[in-house]
């Protein structure tokens, strides 16, 4: 894959999940620990691929909800910041390709 | 060879023990145990006496009270994991219990093995009471004093397969709970039974009964703490996670609050 030029994130290769209603329940099997995301950051997830930036998930963000441009870049990064504190997220570079699921 | 895989030879007239291993088994999952020695045998056959079932194509399980030696499973093991000085690996068409000084540790290593091997036959043990109920079952689930033992000890005489590890399987798009030789505080053996699945509960103790269906979402999240499982693999935590998707979406669901007598039974659906 092509790295993000901006720092982009990719899902965390060993990390299991599915969308159920709406929302988005995430196992962590190294740590056997389930993390849940609600419907609007099951959207950012969706689209953290390692190749959208922040900006341009951001940017997706605030075509599918009512929210403005400054908003939606505001909580696309302070998600994206949480969920890397929390290793679900990882650098783009650091993993071949994407793997995962679904 | 009879049920318990006792087979003599004896040319000169001696019977001479060339094998001893015992054939269980556990939601139609048939495992033969290969004895290393005398000592678990008696409290084996005891401990699993309702599950003696002999099967063509059963998994043979060697035990093995010492240590795995050093260098331990081969890497080709398909499936490992320690529990203390305990240890299983599969490999082929074997496992291999390692370090297994007692029936407990045993048991231990069995649902372990048990929980992989349910994975591709659509199943996975829960730790639940399974009572039968109209010729389906009541899965009771929650954690350590949630009151699984209490409403198993609150049921029907000889109406529990378990009052501690549930299995549960996806057979021809039906859900089936087992029972299981894994028992808790109830002492009751398990009952080597099944029967499709009426109901999963989750248990919450509670001055009044009450039972409120769960959405599936709600029922993932109650499912997924009590799931025994014991990969580290993404591709079968995935494979795991759509199971119980797939339980938690099939199954009706419910929280059930109960007061600590019979009574609760009352409140349940038909």
């Amino acid at each position: 894959m092509t790295p993000c030029a901006e720092g982009c994130w990719q899902k965390n290769p060993s990390l299991a999940w599915r969308e159920v209603e709406g929302e988005t329940v995430i196992i962590s099997p190294d740590e056997s620990v389930m993390h849940e995301l609600n419907g609007t950051a099951s959207f950012i997830w969706r689209h953290v691929d390692g190749h959208n930036s922040a900006a341009q998930i951001a940017e997706l963000l605030a075509s599918e909800y009512d929210v403005t441009p400054m908003a939606a870049l505001e909580d696309t990064e302070t998600l994206l910041t949480e969920l890397a504190e929390r290793r679900l997220l990882v650098p783009a570079e650091s993993v071949e390709k994407e793997s995962g699921t679904p | 060879m009879d049920a318990q895989g006792r087979a003599t030879v004896g040319g000169d007239g001696t019977a001479v023990l060339i094998q001893d291993c015992f054939s269980l088994e556990i939601g139609r999952i048939p495992v033969a145990l290969h004895f290393s020695g005398p000592e678990l045998r008696g409290a084996v056959l005891a401990r699993y006496a309702a599950f003696a079932q002999t099967r063509e194509g059963a998994l043979p399980i060697h035990l093995d009270a010492a240590p795995t030696a050093a260098g331990g499973p081969a890497p080709s093991a398909s499936f490992q994991y320690a529990l203390g000085g305990a240890r299983l690996w599969l490999n082929g068409a074997a496992a291999h219990f390692s370090g297994v000084r007692n029936e407990y540790d045993l048991d231990s290593l069995l649902r372990i093995l048990l929980s992989w091997l349910l994975l591709p036959r659509q199943g996975f043990l829960l730790h639940a009471a399974t009572v039968l109920r109209n010729g389906r079952t009541c899965v009771f689930t929650g954690r350590s004093g949630a009151g699984k033992s209490t409403v198993a000890s609150l049921a029907p005489r000889g109406s529990v397969l378990t009052d501690e590890i549930s299995l549960l399987r996806r057979e021809a798009n039906a859900w089936r709970a087992h029972g299981t030789p894994f028992w808790g505080e109830f002492r009751a053996a398990g009952s080597n039974g099944s029967a499709p699945v009426a109901g999963i509960y989750v248990l919450v103790k509670a001055p009044e009964n009450a039972v409120r269906p769960l959405p599936p979402l709600d029922a993932l999240r109650a499912l997924l703490p009590n799931v025994l499982f014991f990969s580290s693999d993404r591709a079968a935590n995935a494979s795991l996670l759509d199971l119980l998707v797939g339980a938690a979406t099939q199954v009706p669901c419910f929280e059930l609050r109960f007061r600590r007598d019979a009574s609760f039974w009352e409140v349940l659906p038909a």
